[in-house]
């Protein structure tokens, strides 16, 4: 978490060279600190889960641990059905404190060292709802333009209990 | 366990405790030497006195319960401030400490130890004090003096008779270790994967290996899992015990008369299912003394002794511990039940008449019910027993109520006594593996599709004379997920002479029977709890690893039964 704060205020420490992993979802790129990233594996069997929202893909079993799968495609609404999918895709292994889970993406991840200052913090995207904090800074390098997400606000526990009561009442009519 | 190993336990345990406490006294007294206005570390004291005092009294060894009691005063007196702490009052405190570990020490090791002088120099001190105080009230000014003179004169004076006595610096070393259940939790999770992965080694060496090659690894870590589990077994007794305490604030509160009984403390259970349920209990042992047990008045009306009773007992059976709570108290009246859940639209009226009266008073445990027509303090909030239900249902427990007007309740739960290995059935749904307990399957049947009836809202079938409701798991879970099909989706797209295999559970009385695609076998799974962001999902109960490396989702009956059922419930009382 202190990562994304850092990222907040590039002013505070000029030009510290940071290291992101990039992903792509959709046509964009996004991208998480690396600290928040524990290992990248390709994507095990997942066991599709009842009662959760679609973005949930399931749960896998990752070195011997039981985790949540996600697709964030599916949650930013950037799927992309006209592609052909390859079968080997990969799941970006998170952990915190308080979760484990895994995010699937469909091209190997690279690897990218950037300045701190060529991150831009606050950005307005036009939504003023709760979601949009989890854009944590917009990076930009040459002609590229990673978004940086802050991936525990994005399945914060509010967020993910709000879908799950939504979810709920359609359990209802069995 | 007979009455010696028992009394053997208990006296490790509190030797234990009282080491920690005896340790904890002597720390503390360290930082309030440094900092004599440290009030904190002085109400610990306090606190810690009196709680050794409390068990030692509890344990019958009054020496220490003597001790730990003057002490006890003599903080409290430095706690308002009516002793001031100096040099030498301090040499006196931590004699008195020395000598609390050498009583407790002499549990172990019977020796004779001098307690007496010690325990009068904190006693002279406690009278000065207070007498001290005393003369302030007419002598503000020489306060100070009074306090801190006496004390100085006469410390000194007794500290000889039983100093460097032996051994009072000596470590002492309890022969219990105390160990965080988070540490259990761990290794009971590593042996669940050890287990799990010794299951995928034989299973793929089955053909080339002869059984016997793995017989040992078979032995070694089933009895390793086995002893993981019994060191989290803990006697139900810990809990009961302080039953004795609630009861009697309880009673005092609602000015009622009521003896506890506590039967089969020593019974064993899994310490963190003891955990789940302790709330549970207290609430209803409250209940029991709130809404259960008649004033005095009453009861001699009634020709009972004022005295009420509440009986507190605790069995094991198998893989269950059955815990009852019994009073000879007013019963439960089924007809008030219902005129209330009647009144609260818990339940519509004409479903209630076709309820028997034991499902009647099983309506307490809906949500927003409550029978009493006042709230009092300590029952009669209204919430409470919808959660004792929710908490035995997270624990695959069962309760039970039976109950005679004007003669008593009692109310039994059902517990597995360890959370650890559930012995349940796997099936196949969706090219998917799901394990379902054995606990709530009472068969397994195949049936013909053309056996299968419409019935009002859902789908029906007849089998051995009992109705049983027929729910296709892959439209359930289909719909959970936000798919908007049909109700009878899968139920029309069959062929007619399709067979189907279907497992039937009971759970609360109602009988369901879910179709699955394939049956596959019975199998003993360490179940993994749901975690964050699952642990809102009421189908399940949480996943198991199998053999071929896959997840595989373990069933929550109580939490599929209650999701179809209140949805019925919400129907009648919309209609």
């Amino acid at each position: 978490m202190s990562k994304t704060t850092q990222i907040k205020e590039p002013n505070a420490d000029h030009g510290r060279i940071q290291q992101i992993v990039v992903f792509k979802l959709g046509q964009e790129e996004y991208g998480l600190h690396i600290d928040q990233i524990r290992e990248v594996v390709i994507t095990p069997v997942i066991t599709r889960m009842p009662q959760t929202p679609s973005f949930v893909k399931g749960v896998a079993n990752i070195r011997g641990n039981v985790i949540a799968i996600l697709d964030l495609e599916d949650k930013f609404g950037l799927a992309d059905h006209s592609s052909k999918r390859s079968e080997n895709n990969f799941t970006l292994v998170i952990e915190s404190d308080e979760y484990k889970m895994g995010i699937l993406v469909y091209e190997v991840p690279n690897t990218l060292s950037i300045s701190s200052t060529s991150i831009e913090a606050s950005v307005f995207t036009g939504d003023q709802h709760a979601e949009q904090s989890y854009i944590a800074g917009i990076a930009k390098l040459d002609k590229r333009l990673i978004i940086m997400i802050d991936i525990f606000k994005v399945i914060g526990e509010q967020e993910m209990q709000h879908v799950f009561k939504r979810q709920n009442p359609q359990t209802q009519q069995v | 366990m007979n009455q010696d190993e028992k009394d053997q336990e208990y006296r490790e345990i509190f030797l234990a405790e009282a080491l920690e406490n005896y340790t904890e006294i002597n720390r503390l007294l360290t930082v309030v030497e440094k900092n004599i206005g440290d009030s904190q570390a002085i109400h610990a004291l306090f606190r810690i006195t009196h709680t050794l005092k409390g068990n030692a009294t509890g344990m019958g060894f009054d020496k220490i319960a003597e001790l730990a009691h003057v002490m006890e005063d003599f903080f409290g007196e430095v706690r308002d401030g009516r002793i001031a702490l100096g040099s030498d009052i301090f040499s006196s405190v931590f004699k008195a400490a020395d000598v609390l570990g050498e009583l407790i020490e002499a549990i172990k090791t019977p020796k004779d130890v001098k307690y007496r002088g010690i325990k009068t120099k904190l006693e002279v001190l406690i009278k000065n004090a207070t007498e001290g105080t005393m003369r302030t009230e007419h002598h503000p000014a020489s306060a100070q003096v009074a306090t801190a003179r006496p004390s100085a004169d006469i410390l000194p004076l007794q500290a000889g008779d039983e100093s460097e006595s032996a051994g009072s610096t000596q470590v002492a070393f309890s022969d219990l270790i105390q160990v965080s259940v988070k540490k259990l939790d761990n290794l009971l999770n590593l042996v669940g994967e050890l287990i799990i992965e010794r299951d995928r080694i034989i299973a793929n060496n089955a053909r080339s290996h002869t059984a016997n090659e793995f017989s040992r690894l078979n032995r070694i870590s089933s009895d390793l899992q086995y002893s993981v589990m019994d060191v989290r077994l803990v006697q139900v007794g810990f809990l009961f015990n302080k039953f004795h305490r609630i009861v009697r604030d309880a009673s005092v509160k609602e000015s009622k008369q009521v003896n506890l009984k506590l039967e089969g403390v020593e019974t064993e259970i899994d310490r963190n299912i003891l955990q789940v349920i302790s709330d549970s209990l207290i609430h209803l042992i409250r209940n029991s003394v709130g809404h259960g047990i008649e004033s005095p008045e009453e009861r001699i009306k009634k020709g009972k002794t004022a005295e009420g009773n509440i009986m507190l007992s605790a069995t094991s059976e198998s893989d269950t511990v059955v815990i009852t709570i019994k009073d000879d108290g007013a019963g439960i009246d089924p007809q008030r039940i219902k005129q209330k859940a009647i009144a609260k639209n818990i339940i519509h009226a004409q479903d209630a008449n076709q309820l028997s009266e034991r499902d009647l008073i099983m309506l307490i445990f809906e949500p927003g019910f409550s029978t009493m027509d006042h709230v009092t303090a300590i029952s009669g909030r209204g919430v409470g027993m919808d959660v004792v239900k929710r908490a035995l249902d997270s624990i695959g427990g069962t309760i039970q109520v039976d109950s005679m007007i004007g003669e008593g309740t009692i109310i039994t739960l059902r517990l597995p006594s360890s959370m650890a290995v559930k012995s349940t059935l796997l099936f196949e749904l969706e090219s998917q593996t799901y394990a379902i307990p054995l606990s709530y399957t009472e068969s397994v049947i195949s049936i013909y599709k053309s056996a299968i009836h419409k019935a009002g809202q859902g789908l029906v079938t007849v089998h051995l004379g009992n109705t049983i409701h027929i729910v296709f798991l892959s439209d359930l879970f289909a719909q959970s997920v936000g798919d908007s099909r049909g109700r009878y989706a899968s139920f029309d797209q069959l062929h007619g002479e399709q067979k189907l295999e279907v497992v039937v559970v009971t759970f609360n009385g109602k009988r369901i029977g879910f179709i699955v695609d394939k049956l596959l076998q019975q199998k003993e799974i360490v179940e993994k709890p749901l975690r964050k962001p699952f642990d809102t999902i009421s189908f399940l109960s949480g996943t198991t690893i199998l053999g071929n490396g896959n997840v595989c989702l373990s069933l929550s009956i109580p939490g599929i039964v209650n999701a179809l059922f209140t949805n019925q419930v919400n129907k009648t009382v919309n209609a």
